[in-house]
């Protein structure tokens, strides 16, 4: 956020979705609110773009296919942007799975659970990287 | 000897030629004369006795005379010419005088008028009465010189009569002793020192087709071919000449003879005599070579021995059986110390014959040479003496070391097979051909099955009606010879339920390799079958279980999109009012959708989210309560069967609770469905390390139990459910390492659904916090 907040304009969250249609329906929802969203469509692509950018946000799926999954692209933000460590999104295809539970257990990324509602997203967007 | 007999012979003739005197002029010193030459002369005693009452006849004048002579109890008359002129009735007075010893005189009556006889005893030198003198005569009156006479003739018979007699016995002797020697078998050859032979006996002339008599001084040569012992001297059977007896062994023609020789020098000669006995001894060495051959070619041992078990005699058998080299080895010492493993043995063996005598199939372990041990089977008697005292034993010896072996080996394997029969946790029997059961193991018994409903019938009694045909099609298969393996067939239990069983046939034939029986194996698989049938079912659950949770997956994300993009379509007010009522449609579908690929997850789900102690019995009643107003309204009645002390079980409250209702409602809709007056039963109990809560209504019941938790198996009509209730169910059971069961009501209606849990313990409870703290 401080890196945003020195251009003077909100940097973009970056949003790491293979799948194309649920990537595509969360950029629109949050750039209607004014987000601005940068996509990647895989973990190993999310991660390249966190090396070299500045983001105000992440919000990234658990399972994608690829060397890089949710798990991985979160534990790296922890040791190499522990400033982001608090802006992480995660979405699941199914909470309940052990995957996800072992992920979440102690930890306090919020977790949003496909299919969601557009309000559902907002909410938490809003109260995690704040508003637009 | 012929030289004498002719001389006496003549002299006879001399005296026969003598004018007789008769009447009182009698030449007495003539007759006296002659009487002693006639003695001398006279080698037959009848004939002298004869000779010698006739001249006492006419010595003294009488008309009859006779000597009686007494032959042990009988008296036999001598006499010359005239019968005895009395009458039959007097003769046993002349036999009385004579045997009681009369003397003297005595008148009798005689044909032609009384006469007188006179006796006179005629006495041997030791006093025996060999015979009277009898004169019967007309003058009664004997004068002194008549009487002297008497006396004279008398005493002079008397010495006569006792050579004569003596004489006669020892020809009579003799005679008989060359008849005694003539009647031996064996042969018999004396020769002098010249080797000439003396005598031989008949049995020996017949051999050589002569007489004895031309064999008199012929060489001893001419015996050689009866036998030789192998000597160069001049009789074939002579070894050491100064030897006075020796004995040898001839051979000749096949025939064995044993040659007995004496020496001895004649009475009458100083020349020694040599006589050679042949005993033709070929049977008797055939016997003993027999016995002997027997002896040691027989397989068994035989033996000898002394009272305390000392061997005398062994055969060779019984040296191979003992593991010795020779007779020799096993006779020189006393090997017993060695032969039995405890000196206890072998008293006890001393013992048994001493009290017994004999002993038949003694069985005995023995120590052979090189120490390995001899199992033998003996037969022992004893020969005792007079005093019935033990002087020898004797034995016949088996060797059972093979047979013990072979024996307790098939001991072993009877044993073991006893075991396996008897253990085994299958039915096993055995059938004739006609499928009658003769032999049934401990399992038939442990099962219930009592003997006398078994052994003699047939077992295809018990078969369910329907399969009897193909057990009976089984049975002659395997009469025919064929194996059977794994018929399967429902049998009637001895409680009388039916089970599932799998059968083996197996023939077992006889020596002529004809099937003489069956070995039935019957396993009850009931339990097995059952199992297989929940193993198949939970491997189809998982599997379906990956499919919906790989479908389910899929489904989210587009579900995600179609939500999202309807989501923003609705929040867009250019959105005309008619095309929003559609995309309320689509949204409410896609939420519809939404439910159904979550529950398809929660069936499918691996894992309880939770992990706690729940009380069982709590979690029912939160869920009854839930529906209590429904059931009650709609006349359900539930009962609450609880066990109060029930152990907690490990996992998900909210979760169960949704089992529990699931459960709930699907007996719910099935009264509803039967419309009978509803009730559900529920109960709760422990089960070893399970807790167990039963369900069961008196509802419709389910058509297919088999596949009432499979994913979209639903009897309900279209838009009531979605299918997956029961499927969720199973799944979260399964997640909590229990099981959930359903059986349609046996003999009434409705069905019953069975949830297990497992009992939360320590060891779960410490795994669930670990869980939870990582």
């Amino acid at each position: 956020m401080s890196a945003g907040k020195a251009a003077g304009k909100l940097s973009p969250i970056l949003l790491i979705e293979d799948e194309a249609s649920v990537s595509a329906f969360v950029r629109a929802a949050l750039e209607r609110r004014g987000y601005s969203v940068i996509q990647a469509p895989s973990g190993d692509d999310g991660l390249k773009r966190l090396e070299s950018g500045s983001y105000s946000g992440v919000i990234s799926d658990i399972r994608m296919p690829g060397k890089l999954n949710g798990a991985d692209v979160h534990q790296w933000i922890q040791e190499h942007r522990p400033e982001l460590s608090e802006r992480i999104i995660l979405i699941s295809g199914d909470t309940a799975n052990s995957e996800t539970q072992s992920l979440l257990r102690g930890s306090t990324t919020p977790c949003i659970e496909k299919p969601f509602r557009v309000q559902q997203l907002i909410s938490i967007v809003e109260s995690t990287f704040g508003k637009p | 000897m012929r030289e004498r007999k002719n001389m006496s012979a003549r002299r006879t003739a001399v005296v026969r030629g003598r004018k007789p005197i008769s009447g009182l002029k009698h030449d007495y010193a003539q007759e006296f004369m002659d009487l002693v030459v006639e003695a001398a002369n006279s080698r037959e005693l009848p004939h002298f006795l004869a000779g010698f009452a006739a001249r006492a006849r006419r010595m003294l004048g009488a008309e009859w005379g006779a000597v009686g002579e007494i032959r042990g109890t009988k008296v036999e008359f001598h006499s010359h010419g005239a019968d005895f002129p009395g009458g039959e009735a007097e003769r046993p007075q002349l036999l009385k005088n004579i045997t009681e010893r009369r003397t003297g005189l005595e008148v009798i009556p005689l044909r032609g008028g009384a006469s007188f006889t006179a006796y006179y005893p005629i006495y041997a030198s030791d006093g025996e009465l060999m015979g009277t003198l009898c004169l019967v005569r007309r003058t009664a009156k004997f004068s002194a010189r008549e009487k002297e006479l008497l006396g004279a003739l008398g005493s002079h018979a008397a010495l006569s009569m006792e050579k004569v007699r003596r004489f006669s016995q020892l020809e009579r002797s003799k005679k008989q002793w060359v008849e005694d020697i003539d009647a031996i078998s064996d042969y018999i050859a004396v020769h002098d020192q010249g080797c000439k032979i003396v005598r031989t006996n008949r049995s020996l002339a017949t051999h050589l087709g002569i007489s004895p008599v031309a064999l008199v001084g012929e060489p001893m040569s001419r015996l050689s071919h009866i036998a030789q012992i192998g000597n160069t001297m001049p009789c074939p059977f002579c070894g050491n000449l100064t030897q006075e007896r020796e004995e040898s062994v001839a051979l000749s023609d096949g025939r064995t003879y044993l040659i007995s020789t004496s020496r001895t020098r004649g009475a009458t000669d100083e020349e020694t005599r040599t006589i050679h006995v042949l005993k033709d001894i070929t049977d008797r060495r055939e016997a003993e070579r027999r016995y002997r051959e027997l002896f040691d070619s027989i397989q068994e041992g035989l033996f000898f021995a002394t009272p305390d078990g000392q061997f005398l005699d062994v055969n060779d058998a019984m040296v191979r059986m003992l593991g010795y080299q020779s007779r020799e080895e096993l006779l020189q010492a006393d090997v017993s110390p060695h032969l039995y493993p405890t000196p206890a043995a072998k008293e006890r063996l001393v013992r048994a014959i001493a009290e017994h005598g004999a002993l038949r199939n003694y069985e005995e372990t023995l120590r052979k040479k090189d120490g390995s041990l001899l199992h033998t089977l003996q037969n022992i008697s004893a020969v005792r003496d007079q005093q019935r005292r033990i002087v020898q034993i004797r034995g016949l010896m088996l060797d059972v070391t093979e047979q013990k072996m072979f024996q307790s080996q098939l001991q072993r394997e009877r044993d073991f097979n006893q075991k396996i029969l008897n253990t085994t946790q299958s039915m096993i029997l055995v059938l004739d051909t006609a499928g009658l059961i003769s032999y049934a193991n401990r399992r038939c018994y442990e099962a219930g099955y009592r003997e006398e409903e078994m052994i003699g019938h047939r077992l295809v009694k018990w078969v369910d009606g329907p399969q009897q045909k193909d057990f009976d099609a089984a049975l002659q298969t395997t009469a025919q010879g064929q194996q059977v393996e794994n018929l399967e067939v429902r049998v009637r239990r001895s409680d009388g339920s039916m089970g599932h069983f799998s059968i083996s046939l197996s023939p077992m034939r006889d020596e002529s390799n004809q099937v003489n029986s069956v070995v039935v194996v019957m396993t009850d698989i009931t339990d097995a079958t059952l199992l297989q049938a929940k193993l198949a079912h939970s491997e189809k659950m998982a599997t379906i279980g990956r499919l919906v949770s790989g479908v389910a997956h899929e489904v989210n994300n587009p579900l995600a999109a179609i939500l999202g993009f309807t989501d923003l379509l609705l929040e867009n007010p250019e959105m005309p009012a008619s095309a929003k009522e559609d995309l309320q449609i689509i949204l409410q579908e896609t939420q519809r959708t939404k439910v159904i690929v979550q529950d398809l997850l929660s069936f499918a789900r691996q894992r309880p989210t939770q992990r706690e102690p729940v009380q069982v019995n709590t979690v029912l009643r939160q869920t009854i309560r839930l529906r209590s107003y429904d059931f009650a309204s709609h006349g359900v009645e539930v009962i609450e069967e609880f066990d109060e002390k029930l152990a907690e079980t490990l996992g998900d409250a909210q979760q169960l609770q949704q089992v529990f209702l699931n459960i709930l409602n699907n007996a719910y809709d099935a009264i509803q469905e039967s419309g009978h007056h509803g009730r559900i039963r529920i109960r709760t109990r422990r089960n070893e390390e399970t807790v167990e809560v039963t369900f069961s209504d008196n509802g419709s019941g389910v058509s297919d139990p088999e596949r009432i938790f499979d994913p979209f198996y639903t009897t309900k009509q279209a838009g009531k459910g979605t299918g997956l209730g029961l499927s969720i169910c199973y799944g979260i059971v399964r997640a909590h390492g229990g099981e959930i069961l359903c059986w349609n009501n046996a003999g009434e209606c409705g069905s019953t659904f069975l949830v297990r849990l497992p009992v939360a313990t320590d060891a779960t409870l410490t795994a669930a916090a670990k869980e939870a703290g990582r």
